[in-house]
């Protein structure tokens, strides 16, 4: 080796390039990008329980057997409401459905507040109110809205985030009734 | 390098490597549930904004995560349980550290290689210009110095 000083540049040089290159390609800069994509794809669907309107306790276990569609929301966010007319389309298709759920979890909103505008709005679907946010934080939501679908065995195959339209909703239901890989 | 000279060497090194153990050790004393959510509250990102830790920030996200954090160490998980926890629910991206494994390693391990290649790089070169001898007129360049003050004088 005639110029080892010069080897040893160029290894410096090349590691440097790597560093760059990776930086470049594997480190996402669009934090809204990091946030429309749910890491719960295909794993089952995490431990919970909510209190339902009837005060009732339901848990995770309980969804067991039927498609569902879980909907994080609260009644001060407005893309909530936004979102609301095309819940209940989707909802009134389906109601008939025995093995289908759908669930509004209440996200970052006093129980007084959500039942008034449930009440208000004629919301007929289940609402879980989960006060310690222990639902919210085991779905990985950064905000609401945001929506899941569950297959009958308990895998979460869909997810939606920011307000759904119906076409969206029906998919995600379409790709929970198919069950899970 | 003589003994002597290389005493500064060997001090250095000892000084890195007391600093990087220091600053490695856990420190025993912070055991307290609130010190320990705190501490797991700093390593967080918040998941609903933007550069600030969960501990920094007030989002109601953040502060759910920091009451969460006390139901788990009250629930007897540890640290590396609750780590987990959230990059199962959230990624690593929840985390402001990278972690030791994956790409984690690659952001760690890389700027120590640079380090180790430039100060042996460094060290080489120092070496080498040392021991090169310094350069003497040879007997022909004087006489050409001469034979042109000569012209120049004339």
């Amino acid at each position: 080796m005639r110029h080892p000083t010069r080897w040893i540049a160029l290894g410096i040089a090349v590691v440097v390039l790597l560093f760059g290159i990776v930086l470049a390609t594997r480190v996402g800069d669009d934090p809204q990008a990091e946030a429309s994509k749910s890491q719960l794809l295909d794993d089952p669907v995490p431990e919970f329980s909510v209190r339902t309107s009837d005060g009732t306790a339901l848990s995770s276990a309980d969804l067991h057997g039927r498609v569902v569609i879980v909907n994080f929301w609260n009644s001060w966010c407005l893309p909530c409401r936004d979102e609301l007319p095309a819940l209940k389309v989707f909802f009134d298709r389906h109601a008939d459905d025995p093995e289908f759920l759908m669930l509004g979890i209440v996200r970052d909103d006093t129980v007084k507040a959500a039942r008034a505008f449930v009440r208000e709005r004629g919301i007929d679907w289940t609402i879980g109110f989960d006060q310690e946010s222990v639902a919210a934080l085991a779905f990985g939501t950064r905000g609401q809205p945001e929506t899941f679908a569950v297959t009958a065995d308990g895998v979460i195959v869909g997810y939606q985030y920011g307000p759904s339209t119906v076409a969206d909703l029906e998919r995600l239901f379409a790709r929970a009734r198919q069950g899970s890989a | 390098m003589s003994a002597r000279g290389g005493l500064p060497w060997v001090l250095l090194a000892a000084v890195v490597i007391v600093a990087i153990a220091w600053a490695a050790w856990p420190d025993d004393a912070r055991v307290s549930v609130a010190a320990r959510a705190h501490d797991l509250a700093a390593e967080l990102r918040c998941p609903d904004c933007e550069a600030l830790s969960v501990a920094e920030s007030s989002t109601p996200t953040a502060r759910a995560i920091r009451r969460d954090l006390k139901r788990r160490i009250a629930a007897g998980q540890s640290d590396a349980q609750i780590r987990q926890a959230y990059v199962d629910a959230y990624d690593e991206t929840i985390l402001l550290e990278p972690e030791g494994s994956g790409l984690g390693v690659l952001v760690w391990g890389l700027p120590v290689v640079v380090l180790v290649l430039g100060a042996g790089g460094l060290a080489f070169a120092l070496r080498r210009w040392k021991r090169e001898p310094r350069l003497h007129a040879t007997d022909a360049d004087e006489q050409l110095v001469a034979k042109t003050r000569e012209v120049d004088e004339r």
